[in-house]
């Protein structure tokens, strides 16, 4: 107890700068400088962070809901009047590829038009942050899609035409299944052994087998094992007590990713996180964590960069706050740990996902 | 997004920036709508590799680009010869090395590399490698390429004790090398297997049906080469302590493949006309086949969890239909079946006794050495020693000090406790920012031990009072234990898995900060509960006590609840089985 009264003085002296943190976010939803050009391809999921990021910061009332949701609806591949695309469909990352602007169906057929499968995940989250009942998304066709992505070996694409495959996709695809309370869309047991696969001698997951253990795949493991439910069936006692071990050693003050690598202000969710869902989050020093992330704040544009002293960017901004949000900064929304939203969203989610059990229940009854 | 330094710069240098991302704009725009127009055409000729290529080079994360830039050098090799097709990819590799050398970390371009130097007709595998040596030389942690190299020599069949000079050569250069020791784990077991175990007697010999559970890195090491990897490790951890590489190698060469899965206990009582199982490892009863048979009948029981909140759990329970075993005069046989992981437990109800049971105790399973291998004795003695003498150069170096406590659990929990407990001590004052989880790992050795002890004894009483204890663990342990005493500790709830002390007739609990009594669910033997200066606040806290049958006595004295009007009358209204009330 006198532990908990010292670090809330602490928690005192190192301020929080909110307001500066929501600006940042409004202007990465406005324009982007050009040094982000190359993600131009991705900027889903950057959107995906402003949103999350002002949810976490209870500030979503900035955002004009309606004019994003719409945009995000305009990223969906959707299926063509003779459905011969079914196994692209999903969401794109933006108008990059010069498809007309669409939010409705019928898809257009074009050879190189196909979703993402983080972008199928980045933009469902938005849907849900933005209150969206997800009524406009064709769920059999993202289904379809994703089904079309997954290896033999397990693993996932990230497009239909061909990418590398790793544990990053097996995680994007769960948490689609998971939102879409329809786990048709992958083969799980193939999904199980390939993370399987992935752990490493020294009890951290890797990309894919024989790959080195590092904090990103380690989370992408251990959370889709969470959403999947089948934490405890597919690692034993033993193992998953070696997996926490290695996890708690990232910290150094702030966490890092892999061993003797700098720490970097996102692996305080990464490996935050995964501590959480195997219950010893309650183990590391909060003090020092948050003063490392706080040490990556920037005082001027708002938003937090990996190190001290470098810009900012929307990614780490937003981890940053999820690991603030994790220690249990006062200002900031609790967040899911396994699906990476708040879980403001998430009770929204589950309020949805009732609605269409219940309706799929008095459908029934009518038959 | 990587880490970007921050410049200054003044307003003309801004300005002219400015200009030229508007030119670097348009010439973008124009090159894409380009390409896109001759994709749309089917055209794949020279002058749509060159618009890719301007795109990629500045963007080398536009994956639809590389899919179209394969396609036509797919279209290419369909209407070249073989020369020129060589000529067209090694073109490609030198373009891959430009957009690798701008951003050695692209995802893209290093999927590209791989696509290509699998399609080349005439590779050069050695330029690979040397490319891949110049790429670690600038950044020895870079993933991409380490993943590269491994394809490369998969690819080319470079043998693995040529890779395992390479590692030596890294390790040997720089000790703190990570990602080489990482390799050196995946290379080691692929060239000195360690010859597999002899089956166990348990075990059945396994039908068709799906595997279990793929191992993941079980592939362990023969024990000629582990020896010699322990002088390498060792040789790294002297000449710098602090780096954690060698240490979590080191631990790994320590380690042990998992134990066998199996039924470690199966209990049953007459009086209750219930049967009791514990596996190893948690489990759903329904979907891995959990199946009883009595006197040579399978029977038809329904297996549930010992609380509704645990679907997963190691401990399952069934009743058995009234009358089948309750006359004493009768020996009956039971046999409970694994069927997933083909194995099962026998179990013999003797005449004349209430109940019976057969396990495998914690201490015939080392369970708590699982750690560490089954290395002979002296092997673990004399890395013990090693690790000793460090640590008297190296008095406050936590991994020196968490490897011996591990090397001490592996040799004698019981024996080493008191060099345990003194260098876990050192450890939360070393490595400070971890105290609390050292404090939980050390509260579960203390509880390890304590049920060593009690099977030492041959006693069915679990006692650890005054340990500190703020949570409790290996309760699926504890499924014959008749008396638990775990007064004067920080525990704030019996939790659900609580419930798996089937036998319980005796809880004290004295002394803590408990709130919460989930865990005391449908005990059938339960008789007395001491809960004396807790902190159970409500009525409503109480109800899971309505559940076990036998309450007699309740010791509430300096909780909360106490203080509540009428709590007599609400007690005896809620817990009519109980005598003895002490409020």
């Amino acid at each position: 107890m006198a532990e908990e009264e010292s670090q809330s003085e602490e928690f005192e002296q190192i301020d929080f700068l909110r307001d500066r943190h929501v600006r940042f976010f409004q202007r990465t939803l406005q324009v982007l400088p050009e040094r982000y050009a190359s993600l131009e391809t991705t900027r889903l999921t950057i959107i995906f962070f402003a949103l999350s990021g002002l949810d976490v910061l209870d500030a979503l009332d900035v955002v004009d809901r309606n004019v994003m949701i719409e945009w995000i609806y305009s990223l969906q591949v959707l299926p063509t009047e003779e459905q011969s695309n079914l196994s692209r469909c999903g969401f794109r990352g933006s108008s990059h590829i010069g498809i007309p602007y669409s939010t409705k169906g019928p898809g257009v057929l074009h050879p190189y038009d196909s979703g993402h499968v983080a972008m199928t995940y980045t933009g469902l989250c938005s849907l849900l942050i933005l209150g969206d009942d997800l009524s406009r998304v064709n769920k059999q066709a993202c289904l379809a899609g994703l089904r079309a992505l997954q290896l033999e070996d397990g693993s996932f694409y990230a497009v239909p035409e061909g990418s590398e495959n790793d544990i990053r996709f097996i995680y994007c695809a769960a948490s689609i299944c998971y939102m879409l309370d329809d786990w048709s869309g992958m083969d799980i047991q193939k999904a199980i052994e390939y993370i399987r696969g992935s752990l490493s001698y020294d009890s951290g997951f890797g990309q894919g087998a024989g790959r080195e253990s590092h904090g990103g795949w380690t989370y992408c493991a251990i959370a889709s094992l969470c959403l999947m439910g089948r934490l405890e069936e597919a690692l034993s006692r033993q193992e998953l007590d070696r997996i926490r071990r290695w996890c708690i050693m990232r910290q150094q003050t702030g966490f890092h990713g892999r061993p003797n690598k700098p720490v970097d202000t996102c692996y305080s969710f990464w490996v935050g996180a995964t501590l959480e869902l195997l219950d010893v989050f309650q183990y590391t020093n909060f003090d020092k964590n948050r003063s490392f992330i706080l040490s990556t704040q920037d005082r001027l544009v708002g938003g937090f960069s990996k190190w001290p002293d470098s810009h900012p960017d929307p990614l780490h901004a937003y981890l940053g706050l999820c690991g603030l949000s994790l220690i249990g900064e006062p200002s900031l929304r609790k967040v899911h740990a396994a699906l990476n939203i708040t879980q403001r969203a998430f009770q929204h989610l589950q309020q949805l996902q009732q609605t269409w059990r219940d309706s799929t229940v008095s459908c029934s009854r009518q038959h | 997004q990587h880490g970007r330094v921050k410049i200054k710069s003044t307003a003309q240098q801004e300005e002219e920036k400015r200009k030229e991302r508007e030119k670097k704009l348009k010439v973008y725009v124009a090159a894409r709508d380009a390409c896109f127009s001759k994709r749309k055409e089917g055209i794949m000729d020279d002058e749509a590799l060159q618009l890719t290529q301007q795109l990629l080079s500045s963007n080398p994360d536009f994956a639809t680009l590389w899919n179209y830039r394969r396609e036509i050098l797919m279209h290419m090799e369909t209407v070249k010869d073989e020369d020129q097709v060589q000529k067209i990819y090694e073109t490609e590799l030198s373009f891959l090395e430009s957009c690798l050398k701008v951003n050695p970390k692209s995802y893209g371009s290093w999927h590209q590399r791989g696509w290509v130097s699998a399609r080349l007709p005439r590779p050069d595998w050695a330029r690979e490698l040397s490319l891949c040596d110049r790429c670690l030389s600038l950044d020895d942690r870079n993933f991409h390429c380490w993943d590269y190299r491994r394809m490369v020599v998969k690819m080319s069949g470079v043998p693995v004790d040529q890779e395992l000079g390479f590692t030596d050569r890294l390790i040997g250069s720089n000790f703190s090398n990570y990602s080489s020791w990482h390799y050196r784990s995946t290379l080691l077991p692929l060239l000195h297997p360690e010859s597999p175990e002899p089956p166990s007697p348990s075990r059945e010999p396994p039908r068709s049906s799906p595997p279990p559970s793929p191992p993941t890195q079980s592939h362990r090491v023969c024990e000629e080469q582990l020896l010699k990897e322990y002088e390498l490790v060792q040789n790294a951890f002297f000449t710098d302590p602090n780096d954690q590489s060698a240490w979590f190698y080191y631990r790994w060469l320590l380690g042990r493949a998992e134990r066998e899965e199996m039924i470690s206990c199966v209990y049953v009582s007459r009086e209750v006309e219930r049967v009791a199982v514990a596996c190893s490892r948690p489990v759903n009863a329904q979907s891995v086949g959990l199946l009883l048979v009595l006197d040579g009948q399978p029977q038809r029981v329904e297996w549930r969890s010992v609380h509704p909140q645990l679907k997963h759990s190691p401990v399952w329970i069934c009743d058995l239909p009234p009358g089948t075993i309750s006359d004493v005069v009768n020996e009956h046989n039971l046999t409970v079946h694994w069927t997933e992981k083909h194995t099962h437990r026998d179990c013999a109800l003797y005449t004349g006794r209430s109940e019976s049971w057969c396990r495998d105790s914690a201490t015939d399973q080392e369970l708590f050495r699982s750690e560490l291998s089954v290395e002979k004795t002296s092997v673990l003695q004399s890395e013990l020693q090693s690790c000793n003498q460090l640590q008297e150069l190296e008095p406050l170096n936590k991994w020196c000090l968490l490897t011996i406590i591990l090397l001490m659990r592996a040799l004698d929990p019981l024996g080493y406790e008191k060099e345990t407990l003194a260098h876990f001590r050192t450890l939360k004052e070393v490595d400070s920012m971890r105290s609390a989880y050292y404090s939980d790992l050390c509260s579960r050795f203390m509880i390890e031990n304590t049920i060593l002890k009690m099977e030492y004894a041959e006693v069915r009483v679990f006692s650890i009072s005054d340990k500190n204890l703020t949570t409790l663990c290996h309760l699926d342990q504890l499924l014959l234990v008749t008396h638990i005493n775990v007064s004067c500790n920080q525990l704030q709830q019996l939790p659900p898995h609580f419930a798996m002390l089937q036998c319980l007739e005796v809880l004290e609990a004295d002394n803590n900060s408990i709130e919460d009594l989930e865990g005391l669910h449908h005990l059938p033997k339960l008789e007395e509960v001491l809960l004396k200066n807790n902190k159970i606040s409500t009525l409503a806290d109480l109800q899971p006590l309505a559940s076990c049958p036998k309450l007699k006595r309740l010791d509430l004295r300096g909780n909360p609840v106490a203080g509540t009007a009428n709590l007599e009358v609400e007690l005896a209204q809620l817990l009519p089985s109980v005598m003895h009330l002490l409020l």
